[in-house]
């Protein structure tokens, strides 16, 4: 008996120290508030503080080279940028901004949140005029909400279907331009190179909201309608989503799509285990490093159009209470990584496309290949993530398909998540 | 076997300066935070993570009410039962072979450190390279041998999957339980043994009269312990599937990491792991006042 | 006779049979590593090939040398080191005490205490994230070394509280109350009587600490920010990339990481073993 006390004794202290946690919060905010306005006057070196997405192997250094530039062209500014994997990324983030310790800059994927919450400068704040008039100006308009721009962005990939050409070859058949053509194709590939799979589908936890977009966009469905209202369980999405289940349950695709991330994909392709598959431009190089015989052709429809996927990245700067001099720093780094120079190289550097007019045509003239993605880039299709609910239809998506995969039904499943989101 | 305490002419407030580095120490650093989760459970938390006001249970009756929260926690029973039952009786074998004097002794202690050595990470990434359909080296190992000719798919299902994360889950915790163990056969006086020996007692009997019963408050405490680190572990279950497919393999950890920096729902984050703590509460309580009491006498 | 030999036979058969099951337990625990080393020692295109070996076709000894070019792995390891080391001294430093107090005297709240440690350790770290990062914040401690050997000391004092009281506890106090007789303080009966003895205890306890803070991710992860003052677990993420995880090198330096650890254990396993003969005492 004694000891049941003793327990309930040590959970009301718990609690105890809890009341005292929430009551001792707000004064803890406070000094955070102070910092900026502390500091300024103290040293006479400004400091920018920045989180930047580790997209490859060569970011970080890339970073610690920008650092030291622009902190040698910048007497003043002392920039601090940190470089997080996008496996850690919103975990860091999360937990630096509920302790009221954001960074002045950031480079991630979403926005909207933040901004929903009021944590964000507008664009014009602090992204000078020139630097704005550089972006491609459907590219901002993804970061709109409310008729104000909250982030530019930072970089973009744009998605296509990359073809294994001797596999192809090898089952007499050529890349294909609509959804039945595909079908075809695969059960050709199916049937000649029984050890190959024919066409891969990721379908996890990592990117399965892209393979929603994928079929949904083909069959002329989407993540909403026209009125940019959500419209998951549209007539369209049902059925390209049956489509592209059919495709698992007709063993046309790698074994286990719940589970193969794109980069198991990639992985596989390079390998030439995998025939065809849509992937980010970025494989481009991997496969060539690989050797592998490729080729890639935009994402057919069902009506025989085609159909590009773009993802994009952004920079967006957190309200930080900045005095003038802060802010005229931030415009300052904001400024010179969208040099053109640095800027062409950092977007190569990783494989990705540039968000800016000037970026694009260097890159183009610099690779013909090049060429020919800025222009999918150019007329691809977004994720809606400027909407609040984003974050909660991307796993709910991801939710949907992992589901059917298992032997749900696509229609109720839809049905359920659109209730949910808008209703 | 009462243990006579000594120095009863006590001062009576040197036993708590005795304790006090350590009551400091994790009263900072631990219970503060979880009065920062507590905190969270009962308000109102926006995506990006600000504490809008207290909203009550809110944040509990919509956890309790997602359809998949019965299914998760079913996983989280599941894992936390065979991993510390079988890990505990795999553990404690293992404790008795390596007892034994034997050549090498040393080497085959140090290989059981292993898997305890690597962070649970690369742990769980070894794993699943090692079971991947495609280029596993399971499957080029058994291929190699002849045993199979094909590419053998070992993740058939999610309960394929659930059972591979539970076989690394056991795989890592055996160490820990051994070395427990270890320690506590290893303080066995030899001069019972060699009683018991004179009294005719077989190799069953030696086993299950005197080391079980002098092993088992070690392996007691190490039993609790592992059952609260095992029902909040993380990382195996993050690396192999993510809690894919729709939560089949999720655990209470991976499917609260997943609503509160997937989803951004902290607040409901939070009250998950207040439920996981409620939960681990109950079972240390009763596990504890049983076996203290019965300890004690 | 005829009962000496069947005797030798059954000590012979279970020496084999022992042999047996320890040579089949260390194959089988070394197989990861085996896959792991094979692996660091492939080329990436090799790692995904269709028909995969066990043993690289081309050995790529260059793999263990380029992680030390791509990343300051040196300079990871000795932040483990420092962060490992000094939690363990820490919680240590702290445990020591609360284990003997907890063993040796008797006090109102001792059960209390004992609940309160189990109670610490209830919530996974994931979920403290948020509270830890604004206690180092008020303490200044955010990316330092300092805040995350501070975090693995309380981390892990309910082990070492708990593994030090059973070991104290298991140890009979006659002698330190010998000691006492002799004009020893407590403190002082503490360190010459009761340490020594209870040796072995403590440094299996050092070890799981070490181990424990050595394998820590989860909080270095988000206090850390500084490139030169990462961990190990932590940095060794460069090479989980974007685009590809180089499983070479990420394989490549984990067993780096495993090194230091199995060094400390050999060295301490000697003690570990000969500590307990000499300390059998029991109450």
């Amino acid at each position: 008996m004694k000891k049941i006390l003793a327990l309930l004794l040590a959970l009301t202290m718990v609690f105890a120290l809890c009341a005292c946690g929430s009551s001792s919060a707000p004064a803890a905010e406070a000094p955070a508030a102070e910092a900026p306005a502390a500091e300024a006057p103290a040293g006479e070196k400004v400091t920018v503080t920045m989180i930047a997405a580790q997209y490859g192997p060569k970011t970080g250094d890339w970073w610690v080279d920008f650092e030291k530039k622009f902190e040698a062209a910048n007497d003043g500014i002392d920039l601090v940028v940190d470089c997080v994997s996008w496996n850690d990324i919103y975990t860091v983030v999360n937990t630096r901004i509920a302790n009221g310790q954001a960074p002045d800059l950031l480079n991630i994927d979403v926005f909207a949140d933040y901004q929903a919450d009021g944590l964000l400068l507008p664009a014009e704040d602090w992204c000078s005029p020139e630097t704005y008039a550089k972006f491609y100006p459907a590219f901002l308009d993804q970061s709109v909400v409310d008729g104000v721009c909250w982030a530019v962005p930072d970089l973009a990939s744009a998605r296509a279907i990359y073809y294994n050409k001797d596999i192809l070859e090898q089952a007499g058949v050529s890349v294909p331009t609509t959804l039945d053509e595909l079908v075809t194709v695969c059960q050709a590939i199916k049937e000649k190179c029984p050890d190959i799979y024919p066409w891969g589908i990721d379908m996890t936890t990592d990117e399965g909201q892209a393979a929603f977009a994928y079929y949904t966009w083909s069959y002329g469905g989407g993540f909403v309608d026209a009125d940019d209202n959500w419209a998951l369980n549209s007539a369209e999405n049902v059925e390209a989503i049956k489509f592209a289940i059919g495709l698992v349950n007709d063993k046309l695709t790698n074994s286990d799509p719940a589970n193969n991330t794109r980069y198991d994909l990639q992985d596989l392709f390079c390998a030439g285990k995998l025939a065809m598959m849509i992937a980010p431009n970025a494989l481009s190089q991997q496969a060539g490093d690989a050797g592998i015989n490729y080729g890639f052709a935009p994402i057919p429809t069902v009506a025989g159009g085609s159909v590009s996927a773009g993802v994009m990245d952004r920079i967006m700067c957190f309200d930080n209470g900045q005095s003038a001099e802060q802010m005229a720093a931030i415009t300052a780094v904001v400024d010179a990584f969208y040099d053109d120079e640095p800027y062409s190289e950092w977007v190569l550097m990783e494989g990705f496309l540039p968000a800016t007019s000037a970026g694009g045509e260097a890159c183009a003239a610099a690779d013909p290949a090049m060429a020919t993605w800025i222009d999918i880039v150019g007329s691809a299709k977004f994720y809606p993530t400027a909407k609040a609910e984003w974050a909660d239809v991307k796993q709910g998506v991801i939710d949907v398909e992992q589901q059917a995969l298992l032997g749900g039904d696509v229609q109720e499943l839809l049905d359920a998540l659109q209730a949910e989101i808008a209703g | 076997m009462k243990q006579k305490k000594p120095y009863t002419h006590l001062n009576k407030t040197e036993p708590y300066l005795w304790i006090l580095p350590s009551i400091i120490l994790m009263a900072i650093f631990i219970i503060v935070p979880i009065g920062f989760v507590f905190r969270m459970a009962f308000s109102q938390v926006t995506k990006a993570g600000l504490i809008k006001g207290f909203c009550g249970f809110n944040n509990f009756a919509k956890v309790l009410s997602g359809a998949k929260f019965g299914m998760v926690l079913k996983n989280t029973i599941v894992w936390t039962i065979l991993v510390v039952g079988l890990s505990t009786v795999l553990g404690f074998i293992l404790a008795l072979i390596l007892n034994n004097e034997f050549k090498g002794r040393k080497i085959a202690r140090a290989i059981v450190v292993f898997p305890w050595a690597t962070t649970l990470v690369i742990q769980a990434s070894v794993w699943k390279f090692i079971i991947n359909t495609d280029y596993g080296a399971l499957n080029t190992l058994l291929k190699t041998l002849g045993i199979i000719q094909q590419n053998v798919n070992w993740t058939p299902t999610p309960e394929a999957f659930f059972a591979w994360e539970i076989a690394c889950g056991i795989f890592v915790t055996i160490p820990f339980v051994c070395f427990t163990a270890l320690s506590g056969l290893q303080s066995i006086d030899a001069s019972y043994y060699e009683a018991a020996t004179v009294d005719g007692a077989n190799y069953w009997n030696k086993l299950f009269k005197i080391t079980l019963p002098l092993v088992k408050p070690s392996l007691t405490v190490a039993t609790v312990l592992n059952i609260i680190y095992v029902f909040n572990s993380f990382p195996i279950v993050w690396t192999i599937t993510k809690g894919d497919p729709a939560s089949r393999t999720d655990t209470l950890v991976t499917y609260l990491y997943k609503l509160a920096f997937y989803n951004g729902k902290q607040g409901e984050a939070a009250a998950v792991s207040v439920i996981g703590f409620l939960i681990l509460l109950v079972c240390a309580s009763v596990y504890m006042v049983s076996t203290l009491k019965k300890g004690d006498e | 006779m005829a009962a000496n030999v069947r005797v030798n036979w059954g000590k012979l058969l279970s020496r084999i049979l022992l042999y047996f099951a320890v040579v089949f337990i260390c194959l089988f625990i070394l197989y990861p590593y085996f896959v792991m080393v094979c692996t660091a020692l492939k080329s990436r295109a090799e790692i995904f090939a269709m028909d995969g070996t066990i043993f690289p076709k081309v050995t790529m000894w260059s793999n263990f040398i380029d992680i030390w070019k791509k990343a300051p792995m040196a300079k990871y390891m000795g932040n483990s080191i420092i962060i490992a080391a000094g939690s363990t001294a820490i919680a240590m430093i702290c445990g020591i005490p609360a284990a003997y107090a907890l063993a040796r005297m008797k006090f109102k709240g001792q059960t209390a205490f004992l609940g309160f440690i189990i109670v610490s350790q209830m919530f996974a770290p994931v979920v403290l994230l948020i509270g830890i990062y604004k206690v180092m914040q008020i303490l200044g401690l955010t990316n330092s070394l300092l805040g995350l050997i501070f975090i693995n000391a309380a981390f892990n004092q309910a082990f070492t509280i708990w593994l030090l009281r059973g070991t104290f506890m298991s140890i009979s106090a006659e002698m330190e109350q010998a000691a006492t007789i002799d004009g020893c303080n407590r403190v002082q009966a503490m360190f010459k009587v009761l340490l020594p003895v209870a040796a072995p205890g403590i440094v299996t306890t050092l070890i799981f600490i070490f181990i424990n803070a050595w394998n820590e991710y989860t909080v270095a992860l988000c206090l850390i920010s500084t490139e030169t003052i990462k961990p190990l677990t932590v940095g060794i993420n460069i090479f989980n990339g974007y685009n590809m995880i180089e499983w070479q090198y990420l394989f490549a330096s984990s067993i780096f990481a495993i090194v230091p650890v199995v060094i400390l254990f050999m060295s301490i396993e000697k003690n570990l073993a000969s500590g307990l003969t000499a300390g059998g005492v029991k109450g």
